[in-house]
Parts: structure tokens; sequence; C-alpha cells
């Protein structure tokens, strides 16, 4: 073997690793459809409270779509591997949801829950959690939808029910359902780019 | 001149280093998982994962998950080790192929 053939077979070498590496994280990152799925049942929790007027409308949606994202998520991740930043981003978001939870259960409870609370609240925690996502990540879509709820938190505190009401349900549909569309189509993107890799199937 | 770094043959093996390069980012992987990965076959998988294994590089886990039969890979220290020490011999010998 030449020198030249000994250079190109030790860059091809490099290369594979990094090829490799890169592919075992690409599969963590499936999640724009939880984005799309949360942002639906604020809708209908939303509609139902509105129209219903169940006081059992968030907790009883909450909590169906919390059973729904663990039904379909143990079943997008059958046979894939698990890894730090996977359990990381459950970590986020699953103490994100249940502090949220908690907190708009013992409003609710105790008498005190107001709108502007509320979305000030969901806005506060959607916007850590989209933030801390977004950092691990390397997402700046992500950080975006994290700054559009920290605002909707923050201004919905100096505004009106109504006014309140409309910039809550603009800021799902953008940071959730666009967010989400965004993300699945981003997904599908690697996934093809992916496919395209080299196979490794000698010794 | 300095003397240039054996690669090690254990790691070396394309297929063996793709199977470490994949494991080095994850926790641990299936085996179906690393199959769809590499492209390879059952049989030459499973003779390379057990190349790997014998050298310490990986360990094994066989459990049941609902009722099916799951074989489960995770990279140890001395593979982590292993692997690093490989690339770092590669980037030196490329660094004097290229006369760096």
């Amino acid at each position: 073997m030449n020198t030249n053939a000994d250079e190109q077979e030790l860059k091809d070498r490099l290369s594979l690793i990094e090829t490799m590496i890169a592919e075992g994280r690409r599969t963590t990152e499936s999640w724009g459809w939880t984005f799309v799925l949360w942002g639906l049942a604020y809708y209908v929790a939303i509609a139902w409270s509105a129209w219903g007027r169940s006081t059992l409308a968030w907790p009883v949606t909450m909590i169906a779509a919390g059973i729904l994202t663990g039904i379909f998520g143990s079943r997008i991740k059958s046979g894939r591997p698990e890894t730090t930043v996977g359990r990381s981003m459950l970590a986020i978001w699953l103490g994100m949801g249940i502090s949220t939870f908690i907190i708009m259960l013992s409003l609710g409870f105790s008498g005190r829950m107001d709108l502007h609370i509320a979305i000030a609240i969901i806005g506060a925690m959607l916007g850590a959690a989209n933030a801390t996502s977004s950092i691990i990540l390397k997402w700046k879509m992500q950080f975006a939808c994290a700054l559009v709820w920290w605002a909707t938190g923050a201004v919905s505190c100096f505004i009106s029910d109504s006014q309140a009401g409309i910039l809550f349900l603009i800021a799902i549909f953008f940071c959730q359902i666009v967010f989400g569309f965004y993300g699945m189509i981003a997904e599908s993107r690697k996934r093809k780019a992916g496919r395209n890799g080299q196979e490794v199937s000698h010794a | 001149m300095p003397e240039l770094p054996e690669l090690n043959p254990v790691v070396h093996g394309k297929l063996r280093l793709a199977l470490l390069s994949l494991l080095s980012g994850v926790e641990e992987a299936e085996f179906t998982w690393l199959r769809s990965r590499t492209g390879s076959t059952d049989g030459n998988l499973g003779a390379q994962l057990q190349k790997l294994e014998e050298a310490g590089y990986v360990i094994v886990e066989k459990k049941f998950v609902q009722r099916k039969p799951q074989t489960l890979y995770r990279m140890t220290e001395a593979g982590r080790e292993a692997l690093t020490e490989y690339v770092q011999a590669l980037k030196q010998m490329l660094g004097a192929a290229i006369g760096v």
C-alpha cells in the first residue's frame, strides 16, 4: 500500500468515527410531535373550560395528554438507545410539567385561579423549559420560542383578560403547533440524510 | 523523528470501530439498533461484538422486555479509553503522513 492510500485510509477511519458518533446522537432528536400534541391539548382545555365551564377541563386534558405522550413516546423510543441528552430532556420537561400541574391544581382548588396568573405561570415555566432545552440542543429556533413564552407571561400581567387570552392562543399557535411541525420536518430531513450515510458491513 | 504509535488492532477493524463510535455517543444500545445503524448482518455483527466483549471494551446485558428478548450493549471505561487512544494515534499518524 502506498503512502497516499495509507493516508486516505486513515482519513476514512476518522470520518467513520465522526459519522457514527453523529448517528448515535441523531436518534435523540424526535420531539417535534410532542409540541404539536401539547399545543392541541392546550386548545382542547381552553375550549372545554370556556364553553363547557368545567373545572375538570384542564386537569383531565393535561393528564390525558401526559398519558398519550407516554404511550407514543415509549413506542417511538422502542429499540432506540438511551442517551444522556435524552434523559436530560425528559428530566427538564417532566419537572416543568409536574411543577405546573401542581401549582395550577392548587390555584384551582383554592379558588385563587386568575387568568393573568395562570398565563404568567405557564409562560414562565414553558419559557424556562424551552430555554434550557435549546441551550442543551443548541437549537436557536427553540430559544426564540422561550423568548415568546417569557414575553407572553410578562405582558399578560399588564393587559385585560380578553387580550391575555388572545395572546396565550397566539403563543400556543407559534411556539407549540408551528414550532412542533417545523421540528418534525427538520427531524425527518435529518433522518433522510442519515439513511444516505455509509454502511459498514465488514470487520 | 518521533516513533509513530501502533494502531490497536481490536479497534482498527472497520465494523468494530463503527460499533465503538456508535456506543460512545449513547448509554446503551440494542443489538437491532446497532445492526440498523451499521447495515451489518446478524452473524458478522455478533462476531465483532463478541471480540469487543472479549477485549473488555463492551459489556452485554440480556433481558426480557414485555416477554421479548433484548440484548443491550454498553461501552466500558476501557473501551472509551481504547477509542480515545486510537483517535489520538490516528491523528498523530495523519500528521506525520502530511508532514505536520
